[in-house]
Order: structure tokens, then sequence, then C-alpha cells
């Protein structure tokens, strides 16, 4: 059973938030959706999980006690403390008792949150508090997992240990959805999703959306063709369309140059990946 | 070498019995962009509202351009706050005219996106426009010192190149510049980092510098997933870069006899820590 | 679900102390305080036999005041001067019960009791003749007007502020701390003193309501309370992080002032026990003055003592409030210990 959307619209008043958005997420694989601001990433994740009813098109989902959410900024109860949230997610799921401790209790060592079980949730750190949110989101096993932004102003330490808890879910058969800011994480996923404006502008395996770059990218201290380049570090990147001859030293195109390119070539009215058959 | 533009000289800031910044002295000098660097908690947001004046040092001294951060001198500051500091209620255009009357101005001449939303109300635009707004609201009065807190947070790439772009321009006419992260991609985009971990500054100066000559051993291999999860074990520092696995305070020899029966013909070699790999370590400590 | 929810509750002290004060207050406020029915009525008699019937006259009527000097005139002043609600002069025949029509409850009381003398006492309604509900109550609702938008409107603008981050954006720009507050407070002391204006003369305009006294002194009266609310609002804001925090703050304050002003339940209804609170309550003066002035007609002779009450809460509460408010905007008058909230970010 694969879930996802199918010519998905949504529209808030004259705005249109997500128009005819289309992807697939198949059990144990993570799919990745990448984006700047107002691309339509949360509606995305809120109309998989019925937050939002598309005004056209299919979501293809299960039931909701087999969805796990994890919204941005959120997702526990600052009031409470890690183990009274546990409590009452794993409550509302019919889970108490030995049964709870047995399935939370790998998963709080796992984060690290396990010497904090008596802390309020609102005052764990940005990172320590995430971490709760996916616990709880995850503690009925759902087969569909979705997360807005999970790692979005999370420390590195407790990026790396959210992300190892995703790559278990989706090891343990779910399906994960999650959206990101970051394309370095969005390369880790089976498939990447580039939502722009609302629409879908790059979906595939990460490596074969790299590959679909029309032309190629060169690095250096000044841009040859500023409107082609944009910052990075200290030096610039630069994008040569196929039909240009590059100037520069060419490197190897990563999913970030991609991302930008695809932002960046229909303003300049030209097709940033080659679509491969 | 000229005044300073920010100067922080051994700040402290206690509040009850907790100490969130302790003896904390640096600079940033004109024409210079430099990041304050640290996990959330680490006292990066505490030290810069000392610095624009929003809060009083316990102990030490704060000062902008070469004075105390009282009213002439913030004059002479722009600042992003992390909330970017907009009203919501208002356009684009009355948030941008308040802030030029402040100061005295005339509101500059907006960009063209954000001319396209100039009469609808902020709290109805992307927050992509709202921080190019905030950013220009802070800039418009030519300021020698611009405070930015997480500017690019949740930015997409573009946008944030676009963004450093002109953070480069304000520090290339003469301003000093200093950007509050916690992010990686943000730090390389400065000219030289300060790294704070839980009130203290440890360390002043490049990538490189942070890092301290320490090594990291990266595994590249297609089966990452089960390099990462064997190499995984508590007390280790394991991150992922793409989908490199990344391994602290183990040698290249270790790490070959863990990842070789999962893929004997991994890439795996010593390379320099990055500064994410040094505020894990720092974190754990 | 319960559970979770109980335990939440008990970590938010503001919530919980509204759960528990709240039917406290309501029990006795509405257990003692909250009557309509006036069964004393604060009486003179005046005149050459005024001896004779002040001991023949029965309860209600509690005789404050004799004076056998006394004529119509000292009648008039001694209603308008609130001293009394019903002032007898005995120098005609029959003799003369000048009831005060502001104190609407007090005089309902009063004339059903006088008709129950049959003919004996001849009856005049004084500032409101037909006992007209509407007449009271419009000064009084100015008082809740100027309330409403002192305390609650400028607290959530003020707390608005706060809450999205550009009040600290407003201390670090070249703005001095005062012109900041006057900024803040300008617009709604205006916008109150509009209001009222307008619900004042839709009042005169629909139901008839006179305005005997003296527009200025209203308009000082007004703007004494309203420059106390407005502390009020200011001191909401400074003591909350967000605009919940500050509504349930005013319902605190506003609740209270409503119930015990007198401008719905009668003071004298209210027994001693919890009067006394009336008078910590500044719309318990206002309201003294707006229905003195607009219906009575009353001056400063009369009133002076509330407008001086006014005064003096005006300045504590709105220069208190404000400076407390300006230590978020400058903050070396700030003490170490505040700002703990803002710790790890």
């Amino acid at each position: 059973m694969t879930f996802g959307t199918r010519e998905v619209t949504v529209s808030f008043g004259d705005t249109v938030a997500l128009d005819r958005v289309t992807f697939e997420a198949r059990p144990g694989g993570i799919v990745a959706v990448i984006g700047g601001d107002g691309a339509g990433k949360t509606t995305l994740m809120r109309t998989l999980v019925g937050l939002v009813t598309p005004d056209s098109g299919t979501v293809s989902v299960p039931p909701t006690s087999e969805v796990g959410y994890l919204p941005a900024l959120g997702g526990s109860w600052k009031d409470l403390t890690v183990a009274e949230n546990v409590g009452f997610v794993g409550g509302s799921h019919g889970l108490r008792g030995e049964a709870l401790d047995e399935r939370v209790g790998p998963m709080l060592a796992m984060a690290n949150l396990d010497s904090a079980v008596d802390r309020l949730a609102g005052q764990l750190s940005g990172g320590m508090r995430t971490k709760l949110g996916f616990i709880l989101a995850m503690l009925h096993q759902p087969k569909l997992v979705v997360l807005d932004e999970p790692t979005t102003g999370v420390d590195p330490v407790s990026r790396v240990e959210l992300w190892r808890m995703i790559s278990d879910a989706a090891a343990g058969g779910a399906a994960v959805v999650l959206s990101t800011t970051y394309t370095n994480e969005a390369e880790r996923a089976a498939s990447t999703v580039m939502l722009h404006e609302g629409k879908v502008v790059l979906d595939g395996d990460p490596d074969a959306v790299t590959a679909s770059l029309n032309g190629s990218i060169t690095t250096g201290g000044r841009p040859v063709r500023p409107e082609y380049a944009w910052r990075s570090g200290a030096s610039y990147r630069e994008w040569w369309p196929s039909s240009v001859q590059p100037v520069g030293s060419v490197v190897e195109p990563t999913l970030e140059d991609v991302t930008v390119v695809s932002e960046l070539a229909p303003t300049l009215g030209l097709e940033g990946t080659e679509r491969v058959a | 070498m000229s005044a300073a533009s920010v100067n922080a000289k051994a700040l402290v800031k206690s509040f009850g019995h907790f100490t969130a910044v302790d003896s904390v002295s640096f600079d940033v000098y004109p024409r210079e962009v430099v990041g304050l660097l640290g996990a959330n908690g680490a006292g990066k947001t505490t030290t810069i509202r000392m610095l624009v004046g929003l809060l009083t040092p316990t102990r030490g001294a704060a000062s902008l351009l070469g004075r105390a951060p009282d009213r002439v001198a913030r004059s002479r500051l722009g600042y992003v706050p992390q909330g970017l500091g907009l009203y919501g209620q208002l356009t684009v255009a009355e948030n941008l005219d308040f802030r030029a009357a402040a100061y005295g101005i005339e509101a500059a001449p907006l960009p063209d996106t954000l001319r396209a939303v100039e009469d609808r109300r902020v709290a109805t635009i992307s927050l992509g426009l709202q921080r190019q707004l905030a950013f220009l609201c802070a800039v418009q009065h030519g300021p020698d010192v611009l405070v930015l807190d997480e500017p690019t947070s949740g930015m997409g790439p573009l946008a944030a190149a676009r963004l450093w772009d002109q953070i480069r321009v304000v520090a290339e006419s003469g301003s000093g510049v200093l950007v509050s992260t916690h992010s990686m991609l943000e730090a390389r985009q400065c000219d030289r980092l300060i790294l704070m971990s839980e009130g203290i500054v440890v360390g002043d100066g490049s990538e490189a510098d942070i890092v301290d000559g320490m090594h990291a051993v990266e595994v590249s291999t297609p089966r990452w997933r089960e390099a990462f999860a064997a190499l995984s074990a508590p007390g280790e520092i394991v991150t992922l870069d793409g989908r490199a696995v990344r391994i602290l305070s183990r040698s290249v020899d270790d790490v070959r006899a863990v990842v070789a029966p999962i893929d004997g013909s991994a890439v795996i070699s010593a390379v320099p820590a990055t500064i994410d790999e040094r505020m894990a370590v720092l974190a754990t400590m | 679900m319960i559970t979770k929810e109980f335990r939440e509750l008990r970590r938010d002290r503001r919530t919980m102390a509204m759960l528990i004060v709240l039917p406290i207050l309501l029990l006795v406020v509405f257990g003692y305080a909250a009557s309509f029915d006036v069964t004393t009525i604060p009486t003179a008699v005046l005149g050459p036999s005024a001896d004779q019937a002040a001991q023949v006259l029965p309860a209600p009527f509690d005789v404050t005041e004799v004076d056998t000097a006394g004529t119509v005139a000292t009648a008039r002043d001694l209603l308008r001067d609130s001293v009394v609600d019903v002032a007898i002069t005995t120098d005609s025949q029959p003799p003369v019960a000048y009831v005060d029509g502001s104190s609407l409850f007090a005089a309902k009381a009063a004339v059903g009791a006088l008709a129950r003398a049959g003919g004996a006492v001849r009856v005049e309604v004084l500032y409101n003749p037909d006992l007209i509900t509407s007449w009271v109550l419009v000064p009084a609702i100015t008082g809740l007007i100027l309330m409403f938008i002192g305390t609650v409107i400028t607290a959530i603008g003020l707390v608005r502020e706060r809450e999205n981050g550009t009040l600290e954006q407003l201390a670090v720009m070249p703005l001095s701390p005062s012109s900041v507050i006057l900024g803040k407070i300008v617009p709604y002391f205006v916008l109150a003193s509009l209001d009222m204006g307008i619900v004042t003369v839709l009042g005169i305009a629909l139901f008839g309501v006179p305005f005997n006294g003296n527009i200025f002194l209203f308009a000082l009266g007004a703007a004494l309370f309203l420059f106390v609310v407005l502390g009020i609002g200011v001191f909401l804001s400074t003591v909350s992080q967000n605009a919940g925090q500050a509504i349930q703050l005013a319902f605190f304050f506003l609740l209270p002032q409503i119930l015990l002003s007198g401008m719905i339940f009668p003071l004298e209804a209210i027994p001693w026990s919890v009067r006394w609170i009336s008078y910590l309550l500044p719309l318990t003066y206002y309201t003294l003055i707006s229905v003195g002035v607009m219906l009575k007609g009353a001056g400063l002779a009369s009133l002076w003592f509330a407008y001086l009450i006014l005064a003096v809460m005006a300045a504590a509460v709105f220069s208190g409030a404000t400076l407390r408010f300006r230590r978020d905007l400058v903050p070396s008058t700030r003490s170490g210990d505040e700002g703990a909230a803002e710790v790890g970010t």
C-alpha cells in the first residue's frame, strides 16, 4: 500500500497553496519535501493528516489511527512533564502500564530523554522537545509518519539523533514524509519532492534529481554572470545551462545546486532540469 | 586598527543563580561579518541583547561604536531579532514608513518582490518576504553596526543566498555585522566565528580555528544506512553529511574494521571536523 | 484527556487563581451584596414638625438627619449632594417627600412605601421623575466603556507589542521612552473619549436622558477616571506575556467593579462587610460623578471628594504603571533577576 497525493490542489482565498501536487510515499522509505518559506510544505503535511481538505485531487492515507504527525514547533504539551506527555498520548492509543513502558523505554533512551522524564516539556531545549514530539507521534506504530520541519532550529547533536530515530521508523516499515529546508538531509531520503510556489518542481530519487540538472555548475571567487550565480560560503556557485560553455572550474553538482537552479531558472526563462525519460 | 563596531568586554549575565553568559569578550570590526555560533541555550541571544542595550550586564561592559549602547549609539544600529519585529497588522509600506520616521529619514525604495505586496498587511505575506522586509527596515537608515539573530533560518537556499549577498553589501559599505546562528551553513558565510557553549566563548577565529585540529573519519558507501547503524553507539559522536557517515574519536583503522563486513569497498578517510561536530563535542562534555 | 487537562491546569497558576477566586467572589457578591431590595433608605426630615414626623416614620426609612429649620431648598440640596435619598418637608400640608430618582432602587422602594401611606404624604421624584432605568444606566455605561477601552483594549494593544517582539524593536530604535509610552497611550485616550462622547449623545438622543450638569465637570471626571483605567491597562500589559493572559487579568479587575461600584446593585443594598471594597474601586467614584453631574447637576461642592479620590488614584496608578512599562524600554533601570524567562534562548 503506497500513500501520497494525486493532483491535489489547495487554495486559501485567492492564494493557491498547492497546485496539482502528486507524489508517492512507500512503506519503509523516507520522502523529503523541500522548498523555502511559502513553498507549500506545511500545507502538504497538513493535507496528508487531514487538517486541510483539498479543493480537488485525492489523498491516499491510512485511517487516522495509523497516522503519526509532528507539527512544526510542537507536538507536546508544555505544562506537562515528559512522562505525562507520553502517558497522555499513550493512553489515547490504549497503551498504558507495562506495554507503554516497553514501547517508550527504548525510544526515550535513544533520544537521550530517559534522564529528563520528570521535566516539563516547556523547559526542554528545542531539540529535546522535537525528539519528544517525534516519540509521541510514533507511539502507536503508525503506518504513515508525517513530520513538519522536524530539524529546523534543532541543534546539531539532536538533529543527528532525530535522523537516527527517523531512519529507524522507516526501517521498521513506516512510510515517512518529512519537510525540511536542508537539502543536505534530503539527500538521505529515498525520494525528494521539491515544492516551489505550491508546485512540484523536482521529484524523485535524490541522485536522479541531481543528475537531471540542465547544464553544469562552476565555483569561484567572482561570478562571471551574476544573475546566474549565488553565494555559498565564502565563494560563489554559478549555473551554466547546457546551451552555454561554462567558464571557470566545473564541479560535481549537488542536490542543493539543483534546487537553487530550479528556483532560479524560471526567473531567467529557462529550464533548470532535463526530464530523464 | 580602527575602533570596534561592537565590543563585549568580560560580559556576565546572571538570572538568579543561573549564569547565562560568563566573561564573554570579543570585538566586531567595520567591514567584518562575524558569526556568533552556539547551540540553543549557549547564551547567544542573551549576549546580543546586552550588546544592543536590551539587557544590562550583571558585570562587564557592552559597547557599540565605542560607547555604551545608549540611544545615540543605537541610532546607528540596525537590528533584526529572531521574531523580526514587524507589525503584522500594518502593511509592508506602513512598516517601512514607521521605521523610517523613527530615524527621521525617507523610507527606502522597495525592491520589486516587496513592491508587489506593498499594500498588503505583513501578517499575510510569506515569511520569506517578511524576512526581506525586516532586513530592509533594519538597514534603510544606513547603520554602522548590523546585528542579526538567525537571519536565514527556515529560508530556501536561493533566498538565503540572496539575503547573504545583501548582508555582504552592508559590510562592504563599512559596517560591522554580527550574526547569531546555530547553523553551519550560515556560519560558513561569515568572515570570522565566535563559538559559545554554556555561556562562555570556546573559540574565536576561522572555521579551522574553531575546529581546532579535530578530525573525523568519513565513510562513503552506498550502504550508508547500515554503516550509520553499526557505528552508532552510546557516547560516540556520529553525524551525517548528506549520505556520508562521519564519526569522531575513532581511528580510520577502527572504523574500517566496523564497516568492512558491510561494504569492503567503502571509502574511508580522515577529514577535518566540521563546526557541527565541534558543537556536538562541546554539548556532550 | 481529563487527567491531562487537570495536570496542565495545576501548572497554570493564573487560571487556577481564576478558578478558585472567581466562584468565591461571585458567591460573596451575590450572596451578600447583590440585592435590588433597599431595606434602609437614608432619609432627612425637615421643617417645623420634623421631630414628630421622624418619630412616626416606619421602616425602610432610616432618619439620618432632622432639621426643624429646613426648607424645600434644603431638601433639594440634600438630595443633589447624595446625603440622603429621601427628604420630607413638613412645612406644608400634606408633607412633601422629595425622592432622589437617580438612586433608582432606593427611590422605587421609597415610592412604594409612601404609596402605602395613602395620601398622607405627597411624593415628588426629582432628577428621574418617571424612574426610568435607562436614565441611570446611561451615565453608568459611560464608565463601563471607559473601563473597557482603557483597561482591556489598551492592555491588549501593549501586550501585542511584546508578543510580536516589536517592543524590543522599539527599545533599540532611537525613540525616547516617553514618546513610545505616549504614542501607545494617546490613541486609546482619544478613542475612549470619542466612544464615551458618542454614547452620552446617543443616550440623550435615544432615551431622553437629561444632561443637567456642567459638561466640563463631567469631562474632568471622565478624564481622571480614564487615567486610572489606562494605568491599570498599562500595568496589566507589563505583567502579561500575551493577550490571553492580559484579558484574563483584566477580567479580575473589571468584574468586581461592575458588580460592586453601585452601577448595577445599589450601594445602599450592599452590607458594610462588602461595601468597603466598593469604596476602593475607581468606578464607584466615577459612577457618583457621572450620575451626579448628568442627572442631578451636582457641582464640585458636593462631589469634590469623589474627584479628589479619582485624582489621587489616577496619579498613583498611572505613574506607577508607566514607570513599570518604561523599565521594559530602558533596561538600565531593570533589576538583575528579571527576564529569567528569557534564559535558554
